[in-house]
């Protein structure tokens, strides 16, 4: 440093160089770890989530690591929008991650692509313990291209807070139904005088619809991976909402400014809405986020419906990338992360109860109240007999975007229930057919 | 024009200047070419990034490229799609509206308060700087994220028309909002034409408002008879500027919608359908013929405002 400045650079050039190089340092903590080096073999493992699920991560990593020694694992993670457009990118440049993390709707876009590496090739995973039905959604053209990280639903949590201070009874959700949501909601709105709002659930995001569906026996994404959900069905699920804001349970449009973002930002948390839908793994962040008096609650519809809507999904899957260049380290990780019960440990039903049902056991006495009620629930709905779920189809990702879109139209009422019904459709199918 | 080529007959000649004292200042010449030379070194180098996905991407707009396997040539294909793709029109529909409402809009608010404070006001610098501030950082999340909450529901813009008993509408939310509060934004960035408008007022020679003044010519009169002739350059390079950057938009769009160009596509901008196309629908061919199209709607508003400029741009010499 000293030479640079005597030898005579220019003052404002050389504090520039420091400023640039400080800031690429600051870029490049963007969140990951990379703990000591030295190993033979380094993994690129790269995930979605917050810094809480990371920190978790990381502690599961290091076990891995003094388990393994001679591999070392990079790790990234971000948030679920910028990582899938993150992950596009490395693939088409041709320098994929090793392990990472694949959401549901994508899997097929990637796997038919010839990207991921089948999984029963790598004898390093072992696949003993883990159920068929699990399988079944990673796998494409009968290759196993991802596994779940875990397994999850969605379920209906109402701030019991909330309904008490108005005096509203919540009503029994083995047995409720779409209607009884929308009175209960309808009423919370009413004796809060209109400052809180009993529903607050987010039209936009397919997992509804994809239960709705199955409640009257339609399945959303068929086994031949198309659509199989029908335009009154959709009508149905839009129409619903309407008439919920009209009744005044659901609020005004516009109100929902920002969905999908952590429980600490949502709506349930700042205390404007009641009930909420949401993946249920993440039920104890929610609750936490929102003064620890939610329950957890069953979808409506379920015993009045033509069948069950419910099915126990991979919140998310674990691939390993086609051009890994240590496919059996990778596999290694990946077998860890489904079966070590000392990793689990670590991470818990963060991304849902483990798959290995040894594995749940073993983690079980660790968990908290919360997520001990969300493993007893998932346990609870599969007692029951569900129909089968199917891996989503290529062009799901287009689905989603076209869903958004359509709520919002609705929403504004800038279009009719029926028109956005038969749109949905009309898009729906181009995307997937093509 | 007229500012920026006035030095560049003096610099000329002082390169053509070869005669006298040949020798020493034959190698001073070559000497300072070379340094030249080694200035534009990172120019030349970066040149290298830019030109070779240019014409990767020229090639690309006749495949059906899809980011993971080899690209097949499938001809104009990707453009006759274009034409039956309803998106592409609703996001050619958003970034034109965008750009002629907020163009004009910016440049006229630039142009006022250039002339503001144009009028030797203490501490011009400090002002200079305040409202140049915001053009440096309109493009950005952080700026973009500040928007969303001001304008947001319990934001402080409805908030003000709250006391006044106005229920604001929901100006993030609602599609028929939502692009004029971009709009809005981008006007908020004018700092950069102003600073160049300001430079431009300050080369106008006084004397023709003291002639004015004498003649009895209102200050309108001669704002509009000395001060926009004179700087009709500036404000035609101010409009050719604006214009491109403003078709390119995509920040503001990607984050005031968390990327997807909601509500219902009402701020579907060019670009970022053009981003959500090569990288979330993986159709990379389909995006590099979008990107086509758009270098050339670009070229053609340019060229007519040049062929436009002939008739109301006054260059002075």
């Amino acid at each position: 440093m000293k030479k640079t400045a005597t030898t005579g650079v220019p003052r404002r050039i050389f504090l520039g160089a420091a400023i640039t190089a400080a800031g690429l340092a600051l870029s490049g903590c963007g969140g990951g770890s990379s703990p000591s080096a030295g190993g033979n073999v380094e993994l690129n493992f790269v995930y979605w989530g917050d810094s809480n699920r990371a920190k978790m991560t990381d502690a599961a990593i290091k076990i891995f690591e003094e388990k393994n020694p001679g591999i070392t694992v990079k790790s990234e993670y971000q948030d679920s929008g910028p990582y899938a457009d993150k992950l596009a990118t490395r693939f088409a440049g041709g320098n994929p991650p090793d392990v990472l993390n694949m959401a549901n709707r994508s899997l097929l876009e990637y796997a038919q692509r010839g990207t991921l590496a089948d999984l029963k090739s790598l004898p390093e995973i072992d696949l003993a313990n883990i159920p068929a039905t699990i399988q079944s959604r990673g796998e494409v053209d009968g290759k196993l291209y991802g596994l779940a990280t875990g397994v999850t639903t969605i379920g209906m949590v109402v701030n019991k807070t909330i309904t008490d201070q108005a005096g509203v009874t919540i009503p029994d959700d083995k047995t409720w139904s779409w209607e009884d949501y929308a009175k209960f909601a309808t009423e919370v709105t009413q004796k809060t005088g209109g400052k809180i709002y009993g529903a607050g659930y987010d039209v936009a995001t397919e997992t509804g619809p994809i239960l709705f569906a199955r409640q009257r026996g339609e399945d959303f994404y068929t086994k031949d991976n198309k659509l199989g959900v029908s335009e009154e069905t959709i009508r149905e699920w839009f129409q619903y909402s309407v008439d919920l804001r009209n009744a005044g349970g659901y609020p005004p449009a516009g109100f929902f400014e920002q969905i999908g973002g952590s429980p600490a930002q949502s709506y349930l948390a700042k205390g404007t809405v009641a009930s909420q839908i949401i993946p249920i793994n993440n039920f104890k962040g929610y609750n936490e986020a929102s003064g620890g008096n939610l329950v957890l609650l069953r979808m409506p519809g379920e015993t009045t419906g033509e069948r069950r809507g419910y099915s126990a999904d991979p919140s998310m899957l674990w691939s390993i990338a086609a051009k890994s260049k240590h496919p059996k380290e990778a596999a290694k990780l990946l077998n860890f992360l489904i079966n070590d019960a000392d990793g689990a440990v670590e991470t818990l039903t963060q991304r849902g109860v483990p798959i290995n049902p040894d594995v749940a056991d073993a983690i079980k006495p660790k968990l908290g109240k919360d997520d001990t009620a969300f493993v007893d629930m998932v346990a609870a709905i599969q007692e029951d007999e569900l129909a089968p779920a199917y891996v989503y189809p290529k062009g799901a990702s287009v689905v989603a975007d076209t869903l958004k879109q359509l709520a919002t139209e609705v929403e504004f009422g800038r279009i009719t229930p029926a028109d956005a019904a038969k749109t949905f459709l009309e898009k729906s199918n181009a995307a997937i057919n093509k | 024009m007229s500012v920026l080529t006035k030095q560049a007959p003096g610099a000329a000649a002082a390169l053509a200047s070869g005669g006298p004292g040949k020798l020493r200042r034959g190698t001073a010449r070559r000497k300072n070419q070379r340094s030249g030379y080694l200035f534009l070194l990172p120019w030349f180098l970066g040149m290298l990034f830019t030109i070779i996905p240019f014409f990767a991407s020229l090639y690309l707009a006749f495949t059906d490229y899809n980011l993971f396997t080899e690209p097949n040539f499938v001809g104009l294909a990707n453009f006759q799609a274009m034409i039956e793709d309803p998106r592409l029109w609703q996001s050619l529909k958003v970034t034109f509206i965008y750009t002629f409402v907020s163009v004009p809009i910016s440049l006229a608010v630039a142009l006022l308060i250039a002339l503001v404070l144009n009028r030797g006001l203490q501490g011009l610098a400090i002002y200079r700087s305040i409202y140049y501030l915001p053009s440096l950082l309109g493009g950005s999340v952080a700026i973009v994220m500040l928007w969303r909450y001001i304008f947001g529901n319990d934001g402080i813009v409805n908030g003000f028309l709250g006391l006044f008993g106005i229920a604001g509408p929901a100006w993030v939310t609602d599609p028929d909002f939502s692009l004029s509060t971009l709009i809005v934004l981008n006007v908020w960035t004018f700092g950069s034409p102003m600073v160049i408008f300001l430079a431009g007022l300050r080369q106008v020679p006084t004397m023709y408002y003291e002639a004015a003044s004498i003649d009895g010519a209102s200050r309108w009169r001669q704002f509009r008879s000395i001060t926009i002739p004179l700087i009709s350059p500036i404000i035609f390079f101010n409009l050719i500027m604006q214009l491109i950057g403003s078709f390119q938009t995509f920040t503001q769009g990607y984050v005031m919608s968390g990327g997807t160009g909601g509500p219902a596509d009402s701020t579907l901008f060019y670009n970022l359908y053009l981003y959500q196309k090569g990288f979330t629908e993986f159709e990379m061919g389909y995006a590099s013929a979008m990107a086509w199209l758009l270098l050339m709607i670009i070229a053609i508003f340019t060229a007519i405002n040049f062929i436009a400029s002939k008739f109301w741009v006054f260059y002075d010499n």
